[in-house]
């Protein structure tokens, strides 16, 4: 967490106040026009049929000494890797992401199971295949480490087995992937189910055509589809919750999910955790950049962009949910984490040893451990048998995260007070907590409460990481659109200004607030209210 | 009304008070003065329990308060008290600062509230600074501020911890003025000071505090113009000794001179003084005592900052040697000089069997 001291100069604080929400706003603007027409250059590219490789790549052998790309925690370079020299692997969060990547010579190539490559395929006709596979990867289902895993793992064992011998499977493979069209593939027909024997919570990836993505509200997906007839069959009722991809696996074996989606089979995981036998199969493929030509022009491809990242499938619905869900858990996390600041800074400030002993404890835990790791660690090992959602978990770790920081701010807006203050008051007879509310924190809450602002600003920006722990926040929403769209600059540049503006509406309300409190600021009518002055 | 007995204040590595044993009764103007460390300002937060004592006891009307179970709050709110840093709220306006105490603490309405500061703001002569903030002020502006905040409190009694010891010398006066006109209201009070002069006008007790103990206590006539004891005497008159023993005759006389100029220097006296004294020292104790068989002297040099007066006082063992017998040109002039004055006698019984005592006062001017 970003920590800043107070300064002295209260005269020109006052100023910056109004002037520094107002300058962020046209910041805000004169970026979004900027990255704009950035972003219209950047993907103004258009479909067209590839020639052939644009580096000559063709070959495996081709590969020696070069970088490629490969979707974390999916394993893939396992299979190949010894077939080529001198080759750094990049690692990718998305399989959307490598495209970019490769586009811009980051990569040379990238590896990526068949069925990514012709949904990729789909948007970026430049993209082609080497025509050698690079080797073949079976997928499981990961039975979640709960009580329910007795029952769970022979029920899917027994659907997968029943799957692959009537021919199930398969057809439901060469639809979502074989046939793959994104304008076409939806679920044919959602199974209705009794529910009877409770819910099932299913972690997917959400972005990962034609897996499991969102599609209009919903999610579907070939995924989607599997298990929703599983859950039909045995009487379930089904929850699916979207996360990064490395957060499947995790999450199910600390028993938060009952089933993770689209897990590669390898020994050591299969020890590691409880695995399904495979329900498909599929060719790993290199993907190269080859030649192409343009057809469209610059406001065209702006405008297709917009409308694909905005309109199709009311996408705009999911960056106005996110914008939603990254204000809460902001807003939520602010509020409280002033208030646990506040009890800590009150139980503390007397020298209390035990209070001052388990202050300084969870502060140093808190500020000592990363945003990420140490939200992955409240959702997947301290609340993991909990209830509790996502986004409840989130408002508890950065409620955490902005109170030891809250802490800190009015140690030292505090610690700038005169101690006379606090003499002078107490030899009035002030009690102890008269003279802190009405002598000592409206002067130090003019100390504290620049650093405040810049705090608050910090945590809305960190609040991106909540899509680790199954909380589909704006950043999140984001990556879901990129991973629909395929269009990677637009979706990001759009969260960016999104994020810029939500700044912008914090300090404003913030620097408000800031003015309000100023007693300075106060007019003689306020100071001498209800008093007849005399001469 | 306030008794403090056998008043003890410890902290890890000093110990500022160490038996304090006081009454003061109401009306009383008590001045507190003393050497700095002495635990004055120790002592009048101690009263208030701004500081918690080791051990003694506070007694303020019949009622023991450093017990622990003493609601200090009420208590305080009859003490009023004044800081050497003024201590001004920094949010709040003056009128705010003097009006706000009154509504938090005793219940006043806004308006009586506003009232009473105003009329106390004007006879501290600041009621056209009402709506200006302390930052506004002036460091003597602000203590009388800092004053009428107190007296709006009605209390009993008003501590004044060196209300004078930040300002600056401009401002000192005014300040102190303030402070003389509420003396004479009859207000109980009691302050630690610096200003000797203003204690003596102001107080009718004195306390001298030295060693974390009342050394000497009296009124301003008994403690400033008749000390009983040295360390009061010496404290009033801002006395600096150079003293030495000197028992037989191998006894490095450039080691006294060089000390000599060093504590002249420190004080701000004239060569010329200090060349007098030192011919005065070498002629009546390297010239002359010397001469005798085991010499056994102790000579001390004095300089009173307040009256400005160099001495040299010879206490000896022995045969007597009388100074206007010298045959040194030299010495003799400055014997003979107006601004010089010369003791010379025999001690009958001496408490430390010196028997012979000598002493020779320099003055700068004429002595009135």
């Amino acid at each position: 967490m970003k920590r800043v001291f107070a300064s002295g100069g209260s005269a020109a604080r006052k100023l910056t106040g109004i002037n520094g929400s107002k300058r962020a706003l046209r910041k805000a603007l004169v970026l979004t026009l900027v990255l704009g027409i950035l972003m219209g250059s950047l993907t103004s590219f258009a479909a067209a049929a590839p020639m052939e490789s644009k580096n000559g790549i063709t070959q495996i052998s081709q590969l020696d000494g070069k970088n490629i790309g490969v979707q974390t925690g999916v394993l893939y370079e396992d299979e190949i890797k010894d077939e080529i020299e001198g080759e750094t692997w990049l690692y990718y969060k998305m399989p959307n992401d490598m495209i970019p990547a490769l586009e811009s010579g980051r990569i040379d190539a990238y590896l990526i199971e068949e069925v990514g490559f012709y949904a990729q395929r789909y948007e970026h006709p430049e993209l082609m295949r080497l025509e050698e596979k690079a080797g073949e990867s079976q997928f499981a289902v990961i039975v979640g480490n709960n009580s329910k895993q007795d029952t769970l793992f022979p029920q899917i064992q027994e659907f997968i087995a029943e799957g692959l011998e009537s021919g199930w499977l398969s057809e439901l493979y060469d639809y979502w992937v074989k046939n793959w069209d994104p304008n076409t593939c939806v679920i044919r027909n959602v199974p209705e189910t009794t529910g009877e024997n409770g819910t099932v919570i299913i972690a997917i990836e959400g972005g990962y055509e034609p897996f499991s993505f969102e599609a209009g509200g919903y999610y579907s997906g070939y995924d989607v589809e599997f298990m929703m007839n599983f859950c039909a069959k045995y009487g379930y009722s089904w929850d699916f919750q979207a996360m990064e991809f490395d957060s499947i696996a995790p999450g199910a074996i600390s028993g938060k999910y009952d089933f993770g989606m689209n897990i590669v089979v390898d020994e050591e995981r299969a020890e590691a955790s409880v695995l399904s036998d495979p329900y498909y199969t599929c060719d790993l493929v290199f993907v190269v950049e080859g030649e192409y030509e343009g057809d469209m022009g610059f406001f065209e491809r702006m405008a297709y962009n917009f409308n694909k990242t905005f309109i199709k499938d009311d996408r705009w619905k999911l960056f106005a949910e996110g914008i939603g869900r990254t204000m809460l858990i902001t807003v939520a996390s602010v509020a409280f984490g002033t208030a646990l600041g506040f009890a800590a800074y009150l139980a503390c400030r007397h020298g209390n040893k035990a209070a001052n002993a388990i202050v300084g404890f969870i502060n140093w835990l808190v500020e000592g451990i990363p945003t990420v790791v140490f939200l992955m660690l409240l959702f997947f090992v301290v609340f993991a048998s909990t209830p509790l959602s996502g986004t409840v978990i989130s408002i508890i770790g950065f409620s955490l995260i902005f109170g030891c920081g809250m802490y800190g701010m009015l140690k030292v807006g505090f610690g700038a007070i005169h101690r006379g203050q606090f003499e002078a008051s107490t030899a009035l007879g002030y009690s102890d907590n008269q003279s802190f509310f009405k002598i000592l924190l409206p002067q130090a809450a003019q100390h504290f409460l620049p650093i405040y602002k810049s705090n608050v600003i910090s945590l809305l920006k960190e609040t991106s990481v909540v899509g680790y722990v199954a909380v589909r926040d704006l950043t999140k929403m984001g990556d879901l659109v990129r991973s629909r769209t395929y269009i990677a600059f637009f979706a990001l540049i759009a969260v960016a200004i999104m994020y810029l503006v939500l700044e912008a509406l914090l300090t404003a309300i913030i620097s408000r607030v800031q003015l309000s409190v100023d007693p300075k600021r106060r007019s003689k009518d306020k100071i001498l209210e209800g008093i007849t002055e005399v001469e | 009304m306030i008794e403090v007995r056998h008043l003890r204040k410890e902290y890890e590595d000093v110990t500022p008070l160490q038996d304090v044993n006081i009454t003061i009764n109401d009306g009383d103007v008590i001045a507190v003065i003393g050497p700095s460390g002495t635990g004055k300002s120790t002592l009048l937060r101690c009263i208030n329990m701004l500081e918690t004592p080791t051990s003694g006891e506070i007694v303020v009307d019949g009622q023991v308060i450093n017990d622990g179970k003493t609601d200090l709050n009420e208590v305080r709110k009859k003490m009023g008290m004044v800081f050497q840093s003024f201590n001004l709220f920094g949010h709040l306006t003056v009128i705010e600062n003097i009006m706000n105490p009154q509504i938090t603490l005793l219940g006043r309405g806004r308006q009586e509230a506003y009232e009473k500061a105003m009329d106390l703001l004007w006879k501290v002569g600041l009621g056209a600074k009402a709506l200006h903030y302390p930052d506004e002020l002036s460091g003597g502006q602000q203590q009388r501020v800092a004053i009428a905040r107190t007296l709006a409190m009605d209390p009993e009694i008003i501590l004044f911890d060196e209300p004078t010891s930040a300002l600056d010398p401009s401002m000192i006066g005014e300040v102190q003025s303030v402070i003389r006109t509420i003396a004479k209201t009859g207000t109980t009070m009691m302050i630690v000071t610096h200003e000797m002069d203003f204690a003596r006008k102001i107080a009718n007790r004195v306390i001298f505090m030295d060693g974390g103990e009342v050394y000497e206590e009296g009124t301003p006539k008994e403690i400033f113009e008749r000390p009983k004891k040295d360390k009061t005497r010496r404290f009033i008159q801002r006395l600096s000794t150079l003293s030495y023993r000197i028992e037989g005759t191998d006894f490095d006389f450039g080691v006294v001179v060089d000390e000599l100029q060093a504590y002249a220097e420190k004080l701000l006296i004239e060569n010329e003084r200090t060349s007098k004294l030192q011919i005065a020292l070498e002629e009546i104790v390297v010239n002359n005592l010397f001469e005798m068989e085991d010499p056994n002297i102790y000579a001390s040099i004095d300089y009173s900052e307040k009256s400005d007066v160099l001495s040299l006082d010879l206490k000896y063992k022995g045969e007597h040697f009388d100074p206007k017998t010298s045959d040194n040109v030299l010495f003799n002039s400055i014997l003979a000089e107006k601004t010089t004055t010369l003791t010379d006698e025999i001690l009958e019984d001496s408490p430390k069997w010196y028997n012979n005592h000598t002493n020779i006062s320099l003055r700068w001017e004429d002595a009135q």
